[in-house]
């Protein structure tokens, strides 16, 4: 089911999803190319978990259509065995709830799910769980049940599982929230080192600098649940006017030294400032 | 969902309220949310144990886990058949050399089964070693009602008695109880939970059950978790012990908290399942082989438990 | 209520595990329709649930406090049948884990509080709701009732299981082997503190939930309510079948077995009942068919007990041998530990 060639990962068409009577997505088309990182920009409730369970298939459009592959993706045709299975060895997902993600008795036993299920040999399992875990430095965490691991080493073992899979195609939802500095950067290096090898990225955060540190395109999702902007991160980042509306950085007076000035800054970085009004 | 610049902050609010540090003198009663935290402690302190000791180099711990549950569960199982006190006494010691065996420290081992036994069973049991429940030849005396004496519409008899069946009775259920809970004990102290899940999974139980009872195992923890910080952020706030009502109603929406907790995940976790490629059907790699040092251990178990099934059919 | 291993015979036991077989083949079947794949997720993160619930200390009158079990609470939530095989989970882990709850008393503990209770709790509660609409006071109201009558139910059960040990395994002089008080202490024991304090405990404690789910996320009772999305038509048929198959096999698998022992004879049940039920005078004739004095259950008789005995002291010879292998290995192990 290789179908070389093709350079649209994903296609969106006009995509409209609504949980019971709250829309999340309204009308997005958007499409991914062969090999890109591209991170989706947007603030708590903007639909960016919403789009990344799209893409991978979890849930389908209400209205509109999802290509993966060239292929339509629908609940009908991921019934598939075969196509399910080729599908979900080319796309991995990365939640954002590690606690969700790790749900099997042991590390080990939570890497070797993924490429088990999705049909490799035992042999390959095994080989692929042991590359895995030591490429992420998590050997001696093997035998050790999920729930005594630190955020940042489940958010480790969350993304082993999913690239023991070596999907080309890998989804991230909020990779970095709740993570310390150290384990941020070593997650930068990673992704980065899988786009240079040739695999997708696309990550969904509000963390301005990790979009700028590992995206060849931003794509912002608006308030309204469609899309705000788009462009490379310099172009993004300097539009001051788009990340405000899409409630991205806020603008208020505050002091650096003393002086007393206006600039944008995002949500989640801690300046140290202090309030005046 | 505009973001806000905060509006300025309420007088009182601008105001320090702290003063001292001062004892009133009256002691705060325990109340239900420390009760609720000190079993949330004991049972993540209990999984704690259980790793650290299953991961030492004892006898069972080495043993083949499909093998090992077999032995202990036919042990068991002798246990509930064996109806003489001696004979049960014997298991009794063999499950302390099995303990000592697997270097599980024994004062503890026996403590948690013995703190256990007395409180539920040998309380429970207690009356019945009196003739008032149950007629038996007496072995001592205590008191002398006479004949004919009642209690309300209770008819009682003529003197307050120990009885012979009723002790030996009470002995056999106290010493059945202990064995068994002790084998059970021992089986989780030794066994890691995925190789004990592992184990379940060879000896053919329901792939499905077992892919459930390892993830029932793992998000009990994450509960946990969650039940002690609502507790916690409970008890941080309140300084005095609520009125029970209101205690009442605190826990049901504490229940009803973990509740939808428990629903979100449940849909969560399935997604991060299929997404992974889970279909319903549950697979693992299975990594267990019999090893001749499995033998001595579980012939010493096997074999006693013959011995002891048969050994109390000859007594009677 | 859980009972602990050594308080019902294994044949009682055995019994009642018979009984659990095609509750839980059937609670599977269904919940297989309703949840699809999702079921193994959604069900280990409910048992996890009923595990948690059972944590919660709540005040009782009189000062101390009690705890819930939740299994009428859960069926609210997620439909009685797998509600059967999330508080399944919830027990097993709880026999293990914490001694509470016997591992051959698993099936009893099972049927009565993991079966009976949600079951019949659920059916309660829909008695009572009807159709009426979410945000109803009938369902805060049928949800405890349905607690009320499923915790009582379970009482009950594990009450007779109980109480009908003594008279039916007791040796020669009267001793009892297993749970030593008969039905007229047991029930009345039973009956009286779960019908005025825990019943009503948890009656109260249901109740509140399901309110305070009404206020804060009614879509976790959807699925509760008829006609609206996931609801599942709740069919009695298909229960009451369920609940006279297993009202056949669990007498079936108390008489059945018992006479395997050879232990009481039927003039004995006779002195105790006071009449001996027709069809195990019948069955009593087959097992001495099946199996004419097997070994040595006290017949007295010289070869075979002279057969047992050899086989006995061959046992007991090698178990010794296999007991001074496994204190020898150990001892190595440890100095040589001591010694790297």
């Amino acid at each position: 089911m290789a179908e070389t060639g093709e350079e649209l990962v994903f296609e969106l068409r006009d995509v409209h999803f609504s949980y019971r009577d709250h829309v999340a997505l309204d009308g997005l088309s958007m499409s991914v190319q062969r090999g890109e990182r591209l991170v989706l920009l947007g603030a708590n409730g903007s639909g960016k978990s919403t789009l990344l369970k799209l893409l991978d298939g979890l849930i389908f459009p209400d209205r509109g259509s999802i290509h993966a592959f060239g292929r339509k993706l629908t609940a009908e045709a991921l019934a598939d065995e075969g196509l399910a299975r080729s599908f979900r060895r080319r796309v991995g997902f990365v939640f954002q709830n590690s606690d969700a993600q790790l749900f099997s008795a042991s590390v080990r036993d939570e890497v070797a799910f993924g490429p088990l299920h999705l049909g490799l040999e035992h042999r390959e399992v095994e080989r692929r769980v042991a590359d895995t875990l030591h490429i992420m430095g998590l050997e001696h965490l093997a035998d050790r049940p999920p729930y005594h691991l630190s955020g940042g080493e489940k958010k480790k073992v969350a993304l082993a599982s999913v690239l023991a899979i070596n999907p080309e195609v890998l989804l991230l939802d909020e990779p970095t929230a709740g993570l310390d500095p150290k384990t941020v950067g070593f997650l930068e290096r990673l992704l980065n080192q899988l786009a240079e090898a040739g695999k997708t990225v696309v990550t969904a955060t509000q963390d301005l600098d990790l979009a700028a540190a590992i995206a060849d395109r931003l794509l912002v999702l608006g308030e309204d649940h469609r899309r705000a902007g788009e462009g490379t991160p310099p172009e993004v980042l300097a539009d001051r006017r788009l990340l405000l509306e899409s409630n991205l950085v806020h603008d208020h007076p505050h002091r650096h030294d003393g002086r007393e000035h206006r600039h944008p800054h995002s949500h989640l970085e801690d300046h140290g400032h202090r309030h005046r009004d | 969902m505009t973001a806000e610049a905060p509006t300025s902050l309420p007088a009182w609010m601008l105001e320090t309220e702290g003063g001292g540090i001062a004892p009133s003198g009256r002691r705060r009663r325990r109340g239900a949310a420390e009760r609720t935290l000190d079993g949330v402690a004991r049972a993540l302190e209990r999984s704690l144990f259980s790793e650290e000791l299953a991961a030492r180099a004892g006898t069972l711990q080495e043993m083949d886990p499909r093998l090992k549950t077999v032995c202990l569960a036919v042990l068991l199982l002798a246990a509930l058949l064996v109806r003489h006190l001696p004979v049960l006494a014997a298991m009794y010691a063999l499950v302390l050399v099995l303990a000592w065996a697997s270097l599980v420290p024994l004062g503890r081992f026996a403590g948690r089964v013995w703190l256990f036994v007395p409180l539920f069973t040998g309380l429970i049991v207690l009356p019945s070693i009196f003739n008032l429940f149950r007629p038996g030849d007496p072995l001592l005396v205590l008191w002398h009602f006479g004949e004919g004496a009642s209690l309300g519409p209770w008819q009682l008899p003529a003197e307050l008695a120990v009885t012979r069946q009723g002790l030996q009775g009470a002995l056999l259920l106290v010493t059945r109880t202990a064995v068994s809970v002790s084998l059970v004990v021992l089986l989780v102290l030794t066994t890691r939970w995925s190789v004990l899940m592992g184990a379940l999974r060879a000896l053919r139980l329901p792939r499905v059950f077992v892919l459930v009872l390892a993830m029932t195992y793992r998000y009990i923890h994450l509960l946990l978790g969650l039940v002690t910080e609502m507790h916690l952020a409970r008890l941080s706030r309140t300084a005095t012990r609520l009125p029970a009502r209101r205690e009442r109603r605190l826990a049901a929406a504490g229940i009803g908290t973990v509740l939808e907790k428990s629903q979100v995940l449940g849909t969560e976790i399935h997604e991060a399942m299929i997404s992974r490629g889970y279909s319903g059907e549950p697979l693992t790699l299975s990594t267990f082989s019999l090893r001749p040092a499995d033998l001595p251990p579980a012939a010493l178990m096997l074999l006693s438990a013959a011995a002891a099934w048969g050994g109390d059919r000859l007594l009677g | 209520m859980h009972i602990p291993d050594g308080y019902i015979s294994p044949q009682t036991a055995g019994g009642l595990w018979a009984a659990m077989v095609p509750a839980w083949y059937y609670a599977g079947r269904k919940v297989r329709g309703a949840l699809a794949g999702r079921r193994a997720p959604l069900i280990a993160a409910s048992a996890a649930f009923a595990f948690v619930v059972m944590m919660f200390n709540v005040p009782v009158p009189g000062g101390t406090t009690g705890h819930v079990v939740g299994g009428t609470l859960l069926a609210v939530v997620v439909g009685p049948w797998a509600a059967v095989l999330a508080v399944t989970a919830a027990l097993v882990i709880q026999a293990l884990f914490f001694g509470d709850g016997g591992i051959i008393a698993l099936g009893a503990n099972c049927f009565n509080i993991a079966f009976v209770s949600p079951v019949a709790g659920y059916f309660v509660y829909r008695l009572v709701s009807g159709r009426s609409p979410i945000s109803s006071y009938r369902h805060p109201l049928g949800a405890g009732i349905g607690a009320y009558v499923g915790l009582n139910a379970a009482a009950l059960l594990t009450a007779l299981e109980l109480g009908i040990q003594p008279l039916l395994f007791h040796d020669a002089a009267g001793t009892a082997l297993y749970s030593p008080y008969d039905l007229s202490q047991t029930v009345p024991a039973m009956m009286s503190v779960h019908l005025l304090v825990i019943g009503v405990l948890e009656a109260v404690v249901t109740s509140l939930a399901v309110a305070w789910m009404q206020r804060t996320n009614p879509g976790l009772l959807f699925a509760a309510a008829p006609g609206e999305t996931a609801g599942e038509r709740f069919r009695l048929r298909p229960l009451l079948v369920a609940l006279a198959l297993m009202l056949v096999f669990v007498p079936l698998g108390l008489l059945a077995s018992a006479p395997a022992w050879g232990e009481w004879s039927s003039e004995e049940i006779a002195a105790d009942l006071g009449f001996v039920p027709a069809g195990m005078e019948r069955l009593e004739g087959l097992w001495s068919g099946v199996l004419p004095d097997y070994g040595f259950p006290g017949g007295g008789e010289g070869v075979s007990q002279a057969v047992g005995g050899y086989l006995v002291s061959a046992a007991l010879g090698l178990a010794a041998a296999a007991l001074v292998a496994v204190v020898l290995a150990q001892v190595v192990r440890r100095r040589s530990s001591h010694d790297g």
